[in-house]
């Protein structure tokens, strides 16, 4: 196969029965093709419904799942050299933020429409079920070419900026078609079956899914691919069928592989596997290459800059510039880059990327803006944390990328006293208005997962909300013996420490008959741990004294832990201390009482915020 | 209504899997959805989900339908799922 460039418009040319469009196996059934004819019905298709439009601007908002008629809408829209913006997602805000860029066009849904498609894995309705286009299927009809001039940017894409605000970049056929010819040189499809398991509304999947095979002239899937056991069934089926997949996916399905039942049967129908959106992890990439006998091309890009580079994991960590791309480095390890990608091709322009380069390329360290991809997707934290605080009720907000597992956000939330949640039932509400709130902007998988209510601002001496003191607010995460710490604040004698009884925690009983708590102990062993470090106690544990426990504290209670240590003369011999501690819910007092301690313990004069390793 | 043993089982490996820190069993109600509305998850938990059931219960999802998706629509749908076709 011949590669033709975008602006050589190469869907006019194959002959009509050549197959374009792989309809997978459905109930048992066999895979069919959809031919070049059938799809250029298509085309005809969206050319009348963009003729009967009224549209003066000339510009058109698509946003369509199917490949097929995503594709055929975007030729018709090109053949009338009028102008493409493809919205990242649909979001209702998304779109209401673009709503004044022209016609929407395509599967327009609410929010909750397209998670719910993903979710049930009813690729049928992902691919039909718009409700917005009453008129659908509108009926195939030959497509009209016509001498008129492609327009002169070919897309419009929006991607989230390091401001917060999105960034509209407007990509022109010669740049597009040099980085597709790049791609096909390097890596040519030969007529093999692309399958696609991530958006074409956004670059790479443009690229990869939708305009390399038509440019290269091989067949694509007219549907994506979204979980394993579809991959299992498609490669059967090609294998059957004497065909090869280029399988263009990201992080979240290939890190998410099971391992059995074993891929081998299937797997040789594999032929070239892209990934793209986030850096693979090297375990992935190894299970990958492990499962289905074939290396993963991770592509390194983005939206502004078109592709940068790529690698093979097996063969190295780092990235080889795609040829026609150059790579810089400052003393401020900023990526500069000159490339056919962008904007202007000649000039040199700095990136938010960090790198440091290599006799061989390139590796990546990461960013200097608060950029992250979440599932794949470019978020702005920036963004979300003005979001946030702009909620009735919330003071302050940063959300913060926590490595588990893939990413999720995390968010430190300062509430107005009376928004607090003090308990289990309340912290669920507070979660699910602020996710409710933030849903119309952004995806579900961007939403943080995991929150801290704090009452004031969690700082160090130093007035910043240190690394460490990040660490200790998320601790419970990891270790399950651990308190949720919410905050501190220091006494005249003393010290105030805000804690949560996690639900995970592995020292609530009674999960089983129904009536979970933290066991009085508990209380005592942790505010022991927080002494220790708040006082630089290193005295031990001698006995308890006059302690109550009202009550027990539940799953999720929030509740001020009270420590003050003192000298105790009532002590006979050598004068002891004890460590006198009460627990306050908004439901009552939990624990009131004494610590006896063996040893004396030493003090700062000022209580030390690290004093569990202090001298 | 009364959890089975299963759906209790499943509620925990939801947690646990999917690390719901604030969430308990007694959230998770067997006829709400998972997805979304209901629990909030989403498209990555669904993967998630689809390789824990694997482990567990030695569960292979087909796409003869995509109705083995359809059966992540609540965790009455899940556990059923989980009585039919487990291996282990």
């Amino acid at each position: 196969m011949t590669f033709r460039e975008l602006s050589e418009r190469p869907w006019r040319e194959p002959a009509p029965a050549t197959p374009i469009a792989w309809l997978p196996p459905e109930n048992g059934g066999p895979a069919r093709w959809l031919t070049v004819g059938e799809w250029h019905g298509r085309i005809g298709a969206w050319q009348q419904r963009l003729a009967g439009t009224p549209n003066p601007s000339g510009r058109w908002r698509l946003y369509e799942p199917d490949p097929v008629e995503f594709s055929a809408a975007l030729v018709a829209i090109w053949e009338r050299g009028d102008h493409v913006i493809l919205p990242a997602d649909n979001q209702p805000e998304t779109l209401r933020n673009l709503s004044e860029t022209g016609i929407a066009l395509g599967q327009i849904v609410p929010a909750s429409g397209s998670e719910k498609a993903a979710a049930s894995g009813s690729e049928k309705a992902a691919a039909s079920g718009s409700e917005e286009d009453a008129a659908r299927p509108f009926a195939s009809q030959p497509p009209q070419w016509s001498a008129r001039p492609l327009p002169e940017i070919a897309v419009s894409l929006y991607t989230s900026g390091s401001s917060g605000e999105p960034q509209r970049l407007d990509k022109r056929f010669d740049q597009l078609d040099a980085e597709l010819a790049t791609q096909a040189l390097l890596w040519p499809l030969k007529g093999n079956l692309v399958v696609s398991q991530v958006s074409h509304q956004h670059i790479y999947g443009l690229l990869f899914s939708i305009l390399r095979p038509l440019c290269e002239g091989s067949p694509f899937s007219a549907q994506p691919c979204r979980y394993p056991e579809t991959l299992r069934t498609w490669l059967q089926s090609c294998r059957d069928e004497e065909l090869r997949m280029v399988l263009v996916s990201a992080p979240p399905a290939l890190s998410r592989l099971p391992e059995t039942p074993g891929w081998a049967p299937v797997s040789g129908a594999l032929d070239t596997i892209y990934s793209s959106g986030a850096p693979l992890s090297r375990d992935a990439s190894d299970q990958i290459e492990a499962c289905l006998g074939t290396s993963v091309h991770e592509v390194y890009g983005s939206s502004e800059t078109g592709g940068i580079g790529w690698r093979v994991q097996q063969r190295g960590s780092t990235w080889t510039p795609f040829p026609g791309v150059e790579v810089d480095q400052d003393a401020d390890s900023r990526l500069w880059l000159r490339s056919r990608h962008l904007e202007s091709p000649d000039r040199w322009q700095r990136q938010a990327d960090l790198i440091v380069l290599t006799d061989d390329g390139f590796e990546l360290l990461g960013r200097t803006d608060r950029i992250v991809k979440i599932g794949g997707k470019r978020i702005s934290l920036t963004a979300m944390d003005r979001a946030l605080a702009q909620l009735p009720g919330v003071e302050r907000a940063q959300t913060l990328p926590l490595q588990r597992r893939d990413l999720r956000l995390a968010a430190i939330i300062q509430l107005a006293p009376e928004a607090l949640p003090h308990d289990h039932a309340q912290h669920r509400e507070m979660v699910k208005h602020l996710r409710r709130a933030l849903a119309a902007r952004f995806e579900t998988p961007a939403l943080p997962r995991y929150w801290r209510f704090v009452s004031h601002w969690p700082t160090n001496a130093q007035g910043k909300l240190s690394a460490d003191i990040r660490q200790r607010l998320f601790q419970d995460l990891d270790d399950r013996r651990a308190p949720r710490w919410l905050g501190e604040c220091a006494l005249e004698d003393g010290w105030q420490i805000t804690l949560e009884v996690p639900e995970r925690c592995a020292y609530v009983d009674g999960h089983f008959d129904g009536h979970p708590v933290l066991p009085g102990m508990t209380l005592v062993h942790w505010a022991m741990q927080q002494a220790r470090r708040l006082f630089a106690l290193t005295a031990d544990f001698a006995g308890l004294e006059r302690l109550r426990f009202p009550q027990p504290l539940l799953p999720g209670d929030r509740f001020v832990l009270t420590l003050r240590l003192r000298q105790d003369a009532s002590h006979q011999g050598d004068a002891g201390a004890s460590l006198r501690l009460e627990c306050d819910s908004h439901r009552g007092k939990h624990v009131t009482g004494r610590v006896s301690l063996v040893s004396r313990p030493t003090f700062d004069s000022k209580p030390s915020r690290d004093g569990a390793h202090a001298e | 209504m009364a959890t089975t043993a299963l759906e209790h089982e499943l509620k925990e490996m939801i947690i646990e899997t999917l690390e719901l820190e604030d969430v308990t069993p007694d959230d998770i109600d067997p006829e709400e959805p998972l997805f979304v509305e209901g629990l909030g998850l989403d498209s990555i938990d669904a993967l998630e989900l689809g390789l824990a059931l694997q482990k567990r219960y030695g569960i292979t999802l087909e796409s003869e339908a995509e109705s083995s998706r359809q059966h992540f629509a609540n965790l009455k749908s899940l556990a059923s799922l989980v009585e039919s076709r487990r291996q282990k």
